[in-house]
């Protein structure tokens, strides 16, 4: 079915959609985008791949009037223009569906497409709104059912609800940003037959994703951000997916190697201390969250879980600290089948937990922080006994930790939210390291922090490997991976693609591994 | 002198002293504001005040008036106060209290067998009684995430004319005049001062019970944390959904062993409208008592003071709705005194 094995060509004549020049956008301390050109022309899906963090939301936010550039134009046919609102860059055409659904759930199908929309008659009928709806799905060639509500329809189905109403406010450029990540394979096919028909007519696509294989199969042209700029635009017909992971990842990674030991060490041991056996998380919907993942974690080593933030890292965490229990597959804990145990159970045998959301699920915000210091041993003596709390033991086991912790605590009471970020990871992760004789789990200990917290934050995890203990280090800064891991294991959509060894490490091949690819030479 | 711009700036915790002092305003403004209406309406506030004092302090009558009056207040405000504890909000204190009172009244009238045995079981009568009351809206909360302010409230009125109805009908005194109650219970709670019986130190030390297991037991420190952040209970292995059950129907107990004490200790028989609304002033004890189980007693005696100083103000020929308009008024201040106590004012020199 695809026309385009060959070189992509826009119309004879036609001038971009679309086109960026030198656009920047600067948050306190970080740029996210700079310099960045991009030209979009009609009938073209461009795709725009990039890793977490590479600037391609922030861009697109730019281009849907959510922020403004701090620097360079944006033009459109010919003519410079600035968004100030979304609601204008719907009125140049200008359209995006997003990860996450923005419709109305109580709301039918028909309701979603005209709200917030000058075109809605004034005085409709369910019937007429309907009516208009279906007229619509029939004009796209979009299947919509119009009098069903939002919530009973399929992600699949709502994806094409929203595409519906981006494309009924006569959108000339459709942004989509991770649209396959919520969809099963068929129905990526009939999304990809859909963006196809659209573009045939004149208009554009921006393709998000991280997918190598469909951004392959999909695109005319690539862009490659990374960095908040953008490195390069190919010819789709011309790339493969060695050179787009090359791109992607990048070269120019800082190596500062905190593998080696400390002189009396713990070495790493031949028995592994937590083993997963064929490990499956399956959600309501009957989607594989984690799918028949095997690994061994040694005590005394790192392991690396490389991978693309929202391929099963979350459920990773979750089965390996008993916060979720597995639908299949065992978790083995220094030779013990721990099914049926609960988060209690796993933090008795040693395992502790650095959650990625450590204010949401790692502390209660509005409690003091003597009580959630001593979240995970206030349940034993001192702060315990028999089925007694003693505020005062609460307290001085908090100062301990505090003290380790190398925070300044003015007053123990006050609740644990007015901590600054940095302050909170360090308490959640001194609280978790006492208890981590055995595992730690740390997903994403450094997001958020700046450089320095992260530097302490890298010492402590050091520091327990050291001691003995096996470290599971969940991140998304390939750096920080190849900095502290012996061994990385890639996860693409729940799987494990691959385990890396961090000796000599093929980044093109991590960078492969992440977007869904294995290398050849893997393969025989 | 320069005068440097005014700016306002929030705090993340309030200074309990200024929170203590807004409160005390909020109070002062309402009493202030009421004063004036009344006398807009030919009233001398200076004197109604001054019998109001001297009805509810001046005699041991008085005083043991409120003593009656502040025992229903301090353990419905309990049971909205324990609810809140674990996130809940318990609306239905009011039919727990019917339903306690129910229950004791059936254990009161039908049970024979020595005073003291029957007593015993009627306050374990009252206390399952407002426990079945809050079974259902419990389970639905816990098992399907069903809203309890929804539940809780309509099962009010389901008891409320349940006790109607047995009261007039099927339970009704046929011996006597009075036909819209039951005949007298068999046993009571006995008086130790006067009119004031044995439930006033028992709901004082109730509470106290309550405040000091939820401070100093393990069982207390698990529920405060569900409480603040169910997620990070989760994470922690607490079992969440088994505390919910518990604090929940703890908390319908509670409103159960209100009605039992008011027909066993107060009124001694069964009528319709016996709780006065006492179920929905739980509500408003536990909000002014912040959610602390030691400061519904206080809030619990603001509330009866205000109560029996509505009936007192009847009599001088004032309408409840004027005395339910002050202690809405009241709270409404608090509510902003609260706030504002959060706040600072500071000067930046221009």
């Amino acid at each position: 079915m695809k026309e385009t094995e060959n070189r992509f060509v826009p119309p004879a004549g036609a001038a971009p959609i679309i086109q960026l020049q030198g656009v920047a956008k600067y948050f306190p301390g970080v740029v996210a985008n700079e310099d960045v050109d991009l030209e979009v022309m009609p009938g073209e899906i461009h795709a725009l791949l990039g890793e977490n963090g590479a600037g391609k939301s922030t861009l697109m936010n730019i281009l849907t009037g959510i922020y403004q550039a701090d620097a360079g134009e944006i033009i459109i046919d010919g003519y410079q223009r600035t968004f100030a609102t979304p609601l204008q860059a719907i009125g140049a055409g200008i359209g995006m569906v997003h990860q996450h659904f923005k419709l109305v759930q109580a709301f039918t199908v028909a309701e979603n497409i005209h709200l917030g929309w000058s075109d809605t008659p004034r005085r409709a009928s369910a019937a007429v709104l309907e009516g208009r709806t279906a007229e619509l799905a029939e004009k796209f060639n979009l299947q919509v059912r119009p009098g069903a509500v939002v919530s009973d329809l399929s992600t699949g189905e709502q994806q094409r609800v929203e595409i519906l109403r981006v494309l009924a406010r006569q959108a000339r450029l459709l942004i989509l940003d991770e649209p396959t990540a919520v969809l099963t394979p068929a129905e990526a096919r009939e999304l990809f037959l859909a963006l196809r028909e659209f573009v045939s007519g004149g208009n554009a696509v921006i393709f998000i994703s991280h997918k190598l294989d469909e951004v392959m199969e999909i695109s005319d042209r690539i862009s490659i951000l990374r960095g908040g700029r953008k490195i390069a635009t190919k010819q789709t017909a011309e790339c493969d997916p060695h050179m787009l992971a090359n791109l992607m990842v990048g070269r120019e990674i800082v190596l500062a190697d905190m593998r080696t030991r400390a002189p009396g060490a713990a070495p790493v041991s031949r028995e592994p201390v937590l083993v997963l056996d064929k490990v499956s998380v399956v959600d309501g919907g009957g989607g594989r969250l984690l799918d028949e993942v095997s690994l061994e974690l040694r005590a005394g080593e790192i392991l690396g879980i490389a991978g693309v933030a929202g391929n099963g890292q979350r459920e990773l965490s979750q089965v390996l600290t008993g916060v979720r229990r597995a639908s299949s597959g065992q978790v083995v804990v220094g030779g013990e089948t721990l099914n049926g145990a609960n988060a209690a159970d796993f933090a008795a045998l040693g395992i502790g937990h650095i959650p990625e959301d450590r204010l949401n699920s790692g502390l209660a915000p509005a409690m003091s922080i003597t009580v959630n210091a001593v979240m995970r041993e206030y349940a034993r003596p001192p702060v315990s006994s028999g089925g007694g709390y003693n505020p005062r033991a609460a307290q001085l086991l908090a100062v301990d930790i505090a003290r380790a912790a190398d925070v300044a605590i003015p007053d123990f009471g006050m609740p644990v939210r007015n901590l600054s970020g940095g302050n909170q990871q360090r308490l959640v992760a001194r609280r978790e390291m006492r208890i981590a004789d055995k595992v730690l789990v740390a997903a994403y200990p450094s997001r958020g922090l700046d450089v320095g917290a992260i530097n302490t934050m890298l010492r402590y995890i050091v520091e327990l490997r050291d001691a003995g203990a096996g470290v599971v280090l969940i991140s998304e800064e390939l750096e920080e991976l190849l900095n502290l891991s012996d061994r990385i294991a890639v996860f693409y959509e729940g799987r494990i693609m691959g385990i890396v060894q961090n000796d000599n490490p093929d980044i093109e091949e991590i960078g492969l591994l992440m977007g869904g690819r294995k290398k050849k030479k893997a393969a025989a | 002198m320069q005068l440097g711009s005014l700016r306002l700036q929030r705090l993340p915790s309030a200074h309990p002293g200024i929170a203590f002092a807004a409160r005390a305003a909020a109070i002062l403004i309402a009493l202030l504001v009421a004063g004036v209406g009344v006398a807009i309406s030919g009233m001398n506030p200076f004197e109604l005040g001054g019998r109001v004092i001297s009805a509810s302090f001046g005699s041991s009558f008085g005083i043991e008036d409120l003593c009656v009056l502040v025992i229903p207040l301090i353990l419905t405000g309990l049971a909205v106060a324990v609810g809140q504890q674990i996130g809940i909000w318990n609306i239905g204190a009011e039919g727990q209290f019917y339903a306690g009172a129910f229950a004791a009244s059936a254990v009161g009238l039908f049970v024979p067998g020595p005073q003291w045995m029957v007593l015993i079981l009627m306050f374990g009568a009252g206390f399952v009684g407002g426990m079945v009351w809050i079974l259902v809206p419990t389970l639905a909360r816990a098992y399907a995430n069903v809203n309890e302010l929804i539940t809780t409230l309509l099962l009010n009125f389901v008891a409320t004319l349940l006790v109607y109805y047995v009261s007039t009908g099927p339970w009704r005194d046929r011996s006597g005049m009075a036909n819209s109650a039951t005949p007298p219970l068999s046993a009571e709670v006995p008086s130790f001062w006067g009119i004031v019986h044995w439930g006033f130190p028992i709901a004082i030390g109730l509470a106290i019970l309550v405040a000091a297991a939820l401070a100093y037991s393990r069982w207390g420190y698990e529920v405060r944390l569900v409480g603040s952040n169910p997620s990070a209970a989760r994470y922690v292995g607490i079992p969440v959904r088994k505390h919910l059950i518990t604090v929940m129907l703890l908390s319908g107990g509670i409103a159960g062993l209100a009605g039992m004490l008011e027909i066993a200790g107060t009124v001694h028989r069964l009528q319709g409208g016996i709780s006065n609304s006492f179920g929905y002033l739980g509500i408003m004890v536990a909000v002014l008592a912040r959610g602390s189980p030691i400061g519904v007693i206080f809030s619990g005696a603001l509330m009866a003071f205000i109560l029996n100083s509505g009936i007192i103000l009847q009599t001088q020929g004032l309408t409840t709705s004027v005395v339910l308009a002050i202690t809405g008024f009241i709270l409404f201040l608090t509510a902003i005194g609260d706030e504002l106590s959060y706040y600072r004012v500071t000067r930046e020199r221009a």
